[in-house]
């Protein structure tokens, strides 16, 4: 199990654009993949799970992956915030 | 494109029309109708110019008392002039009378003259309603199409993923079989419409049970001759590790004979209830035809949110 801290960079923050793109990444692996927001904990392959965070810019999320392909996971939602989800 | 032929469509539509013949019925031979009608006013008037010869002639009270007016000599004349065009045939409104001079020369030039009782109005009406239907746009495929609480939805999806047998179901729970395996679509006043290639009952064939009686089985509120198909379901395999979710208004269409309709891809595995999943897609379809789409909602709420806490988090900040 990995767990890694994010910031939300991209300014309209986690709306459904974003959540859909991160669920359909995830769903693609193996390993369960589970987002913590303060005391919510959703799962990542879950739509509704993701956007009832409703992750705002400059919040942080944790990001908990687990299973035999987390580290690709990992890299791959990991890039996904960095590049803002081709937003601004 | 699709010919109708003449003496097809008076025998098998005369008391529809009620339709009889003026002229000798060797008339009728060798001759196709057309798609459209025209009034021949101008063409009796002597005006041939973008004379649209090649329609169904209808007379209308006007044109008849306008030739029983002409002078023998002069509607002679006139009509020699008329039946040199190549015309599919002329219908005589409301079983009016024509000039029996009218009637010698069309049997001598071998068109057609049929009288119909019903009124200009209604005969028009009538007929081109009848040939719109015929000559409408049409296409037969593989699929099933069911009414669920008002709303058509045509199945599609391989052989053996379900169609027949989802049906089943959705009869069961108390919604309407068009038919099953092949759908005959007609794209009439923009509107797809399916029905049953052939008009002998409500068969379907269940795998391991063999044909069943729809209608006999579960009654006629059961079976519905045509529908509307508003969506689109095409059922797919159960995949793992795919996503198939969407929230907002991302749907994907689909050209039933040049007329865009809303597809849905629903992924099914066995054990999944698939009936109540059609129950809720004809409930959401209704209401975002009455304008509530909770994708939308739901999603807009969310951006609402979202823009609510980044508010707070700089109030904090400072």
């Amino acid at each position: 199990m990995i767990k890694r801290t994010v910031k939300i960079i991209n300014s309209l923050g986690l709306h459904a654009r974003p959540c859909t793109m991160l669920v359909k990444t995830s769903t693609r692996f193996r390993s369960d993949f589970k987002l913590r927001k303060d005391d919510i904990t959703v799962n990542g392959k879950s739509i509704m799970g993701v956007m009832t965070l409703a992750a705002e810019m400059g919040s942080e999320l944790e990001l908990i992956v687990d299973g035999v392909d987390e580290e690709s996971l990992l890299l791959e939602i990991l890039e996904l915030f960095q590049s803002k989800f081709g937003e601004e | 494109m699709k010919q109708i032929n003449l003496e097809e469509f008076f025998h098998k539509k005369k008391d529809d029309f009620s339709f009889s013949m003026l002229t000798n019925s060797s008339t009728l031979k060798d001759k196709n109708i057309s798609h459209f009608l025209n009034r021949p006013g101008l063409a009796l008037a002597g005006y041939f110019e973008r004379f649209s010869h090649n329609r169904i002639q209808i007379l209308g009270e006007t044109e008849i008392s306008y030739l029983q007016s002409l002078e023998a000599e002069v509607l002679f004349d006139r009509v020699k002039e008329l039946f040199v065009y190549d015309i599919p045939c002329f219908i005589v409104a409301k079983g009016l009378s024509i000039p029996a001079l009218v009637i010698d020369q069309a049997n001598e030039y071998n068109i057609a003259i049929l009288s119909s009782r019903l009124s200009t109005e209604n005969l028009s009406y009538a007929l081109r309603k009848y040939l719109d239907s015929l000559y409408a746009p049409t296409i037969a495929f593989h699929s099933t199409l069911v009414s669920v609480y008002g709303v058509g939805i045509l199945i599609t999806g391989s052989s053996g993923i379900g169609k027949s047998e989802l049906a089943l179901d959705l009869v069961e729970r108390g919604h309407r079989l068009v038919t099953d395996d092949l759908v005959r679509i007609d794209l009439l006043n923009d509107v797809l419409i399916g029905r049953r290639e052939k008009e002998i009952g409500y068969f379907m064939e269940i795998r391991g049970v063999g044909v069943i009686d729809v209608e006999r089985m579960f009654g006629i509120q059961a079976v519905r001759a045509k529908k509307q198909i508003d969506i689109q379901v095409e059922l797919i395999p159960w995949k793992e590790n795919t996503h198939h979710g969407q929230v907002g208004n991302e749907g994907s269409f689909n050209m039933i004979l040049e007329k865009k309709i809303q597809v849905i891809y629903l992924p099914v595995a066995p054990g999944k209830n698939v009936s109540m999943i059609f129950e809720t897609i004809a409930m959401n379809h209704i209401l975002k035809l009455y304008g509530y789409d909770a994708g939308s909602v739901y999603t807009q709420k969310l951006s609402d949110e979202i823009i609510r806490n980044s508010r707070i988090n700089k109030e904090l900040r400072k």
